[in-house]
């Protein structure tokens, strides 16, 4: 029964782990780059959850009225500005860009927030919730629902707005794309912003869970590029089922034996059989050329 | 551009000068330890810069993931001298041959992908590492080890050590880079279908590159610990390591011989400045950084270059 309670749980944080690779699968799938910032995205995230519920006295999950946008704003400006302009001369200039942009964020949040471990506590924090004879900490059932309901946000936006289906021509080939008069750096920096904006979710779900730091951005980076690796790139349902494995894969072989497997599995997916995983991608470099 | 024989003579015995210059302050003590320890870390810091641009800037693989060999052969000199009570030059061998070893059989995953997703890998291998290492009792798992050294080399010693490291690499990147091998690392960066077309066999290049990189940084890494005397996780497989590399390979010059070398000067006197002022140093160099790769991309040196003429 016990074993069962913890598997269940290791399945419920697969949403909390979902919503920390979507961001990553956005940004990937759509500019064909990644982040190297998104992990302090997450942190920011969760920092302004923190200062919200602290400041304002509100439910923590109220923070994301303001947290949203607010990262949504910082991803796209960092894109618009900073990362299309490098793009202009390849991949690995954006890629240092964004390199610098995550080394600047972490020590800024270390000199405005200390070097304390940090968590957001509710109420509800420690409640658990008897499902069947199994205890169900409340905490998991909300923020599985909250990554759920983000995630599905996230498709509609994608799949039946004008924007969402302009970003989607721009990842399947820029060129085109611009020739119909779509702005292809302001829809960039647009998915940039909503990848961003999945960051905030995040942030909240991991400061709501666990504790964090100011340096913690590195780690969630990672996570999210094992989430993106497991599950395909921009294939939301694949992310989700990612997360589930990634959180079954945690509670079965402990935090550090869990995250070097991962680790280890990531090296092997992305070195071994990189043409399933970036089979679009790799697509998509052939017809520039 | 191209010098001829005479010229690349004469270049030579100025290199020769200037190494007799910076040596003697090492040998005799003239200068004050506050000069040596600033020289120590220019001379390591323009090492692992040019093996960095060895890389990125001249063979078009941009690894973030260097501080494996830096934690690899700092760990390797803890564990030959505290745990088997070795002399220190033991430590040095056993790391290079540990980085070497290391560095070829990851050449065998690594060298599969390029790009972005080379410099991504990368970075996870050196952090699988360090989560490694965060769990092996063998290494005393986050509590980190001490080197041990009787007696234990002084800051002059260390400074020769690292003088000589420097001009050995500064003389074998200008070599290299003259040599035919120079010429297939540049095509390969240029065009790498031109570059295997017209013959040259990139797997091999790469893999050359990969493990001379890794061989000449896991050195530096080890006089880096050698002076610091204590190693951990977080310190010896720090993405801080590949930080710095960034900053004084795309500030001196990505690609250019003595771009390394203007980034490390301008490296290591900014951060001491920059110590006075706790928590701004990063920000300040990712921001310089950027500014860079965004107006200048190619570095201070070419500045001068273009001025000139």
């Amino acid at each position: 029964m016990y074993i069962l309670q913890v598997l269940i749980n290791g399945m419920l944080l697969g949403g909390v782990y979902a919503i920390l690779g979507l961001g990553m699968s956005l940004i990937l799938g759509i500019v064909k780059l990644t982040n190297l910032a998104h992990g302090e995205y997450i942190v920011i995230g969760a920092y302004t959850s923190m200062v919200l519920q602290a400041q304002l006295g509100t439910d923590p999950f109220l923070s994301l009225i303001v947290s949203v946008p607010f990262l949504f704003l910082a991803g796209y400006l960092v894109q618009r500005f900073l990362v299309n302009k490098a793009m202009s001369s390849g991949a690995e200039p954006a890629l240092l860009v964004t390199f610098g942009v995550s080394v600047i964020l972490k020590d800024v949040l270390l000199l405005i927030f200390g070097a304390d471990a940090r968590h957001i506590s509710t109420d509800y924090s420690n409640s658990t919730v008897m499902i069947a004879g199994l205890a169900i900490p409340l905490l998991n059932i909300c923020l599985l629902v909250l990554s759920g309901a983000a995630v599905l946000l996230l498709h509609l936006f994608m799949h039946h707005t004008r924007t969402g289906m302009a970003i989607r021509a721009v990842s399947d080939d820029p060129e085109p794309a611009e020739l119909s008069g779509i702005n292809v750096p302001h829809t960039f920096a647009v998915a940039a912003g909503a990848a961003a904006a999945t960051a905030a979710v995040a942030g909240l779900c991991v400061g709501m869970k666990w504790t964090w730091y100011p340096s913690s951005g590195g780690h969630y980076l990672l996570i999210a590029f094992v989430i993106v690796v497991i599950g395909g790139l921009g294939n939301v349902a694949g992310t989700f089922a990612a997360g589930i494995l990634f959180g079954l894969m945690q509670v079965i072989g402990g935090a550090s034996y869990g995250l070097l497997i991962s680790y280890i599995f990531l090296i092997l997916m992305l070195t071994i059989r990189p043409n399933e995983f970036f089979g679009r991608y790799l697509l998509f470099q052939r017809k520039r050329h | 551009m191209i010098s001829g024989d005479s010229g690349s003579k004469k270049s030579l015995m100025i290199a020769g000068a200037v190494f007799l210059l910076l040596l003697i302050p090492g040998v005799t003590g003239a200068a004050g330890n506050n000069v040596l320890r600033y020289g120590f870390r220019i001379f390591l810091y323009i090492t692992i810069g040019e093996m960095w641009n060895l890389l990125s800037g001249y063979a078009g693989m941009t690894s973030l993931g260097q501080q494996s060999f830096i934690g690899l052969s700092g760990y390797a000199l803890a564990v030959v001298t505290s745990k088997y009570g070795m002399p220190y030059p033991l430590g040095f061998i056993s790391g290079l041959v540990i980085s070497l070893v290391f560095a070829l059989a990851m050449s065998f995953l690594l060298l599969r992908i390029d790009g972005m997703y080379f410099a991504i890998t990368t970075w996870v291998v050196a952090e699988a590492l360090g989560t490694l290492f965060m769990s092996m009792t063998y290494v005393n798992r986050g509590a980190g080890m001490t080197i041990s050294a009787v007696p234990y080399p002084r800051i002059g010693t260390l400074y020769v050590m690292a003088l000589v490291l420097c001009f050995g690499v500064l003389l074998l990147i200008k070599m290299l880079m003259s040599s035919g091998s120079g010429l297939k690392i540049i095509a390969m960066r240029d065009d790498p279908q031109a570059a295997e077309a017209s013959g040259v066999n990139l797997k091999k290049t790469k893999r050359m590159v990969y493990i001379l990189a890794a061989g000449i940084t896991s050195l530096a890494g080890s006089l880096f610990f050698l002076n610091k005397g204590t190693i951990y996780p977080e310190s010896g497989f720090d993405i801080g390591w590949t930080i710095s590399m960034v900053f004084i390979v795309i500030i001196g010059g990505s690609g250019t011989f003595y771009g390394p070398v203007a980034g490390a000067v301008i490296y290591v006197l900014l951060s001491e400045i920059l110590a006075h002022y706790p928590g701004w140093s990063n920000i300040i160099l990712g921001a310089a950084a950027i500014v860079m790769i965004l107006f200048c991309p190619k570095g201070i040196v070419r500045i001068r270059i273009r001025n000139k003429n």
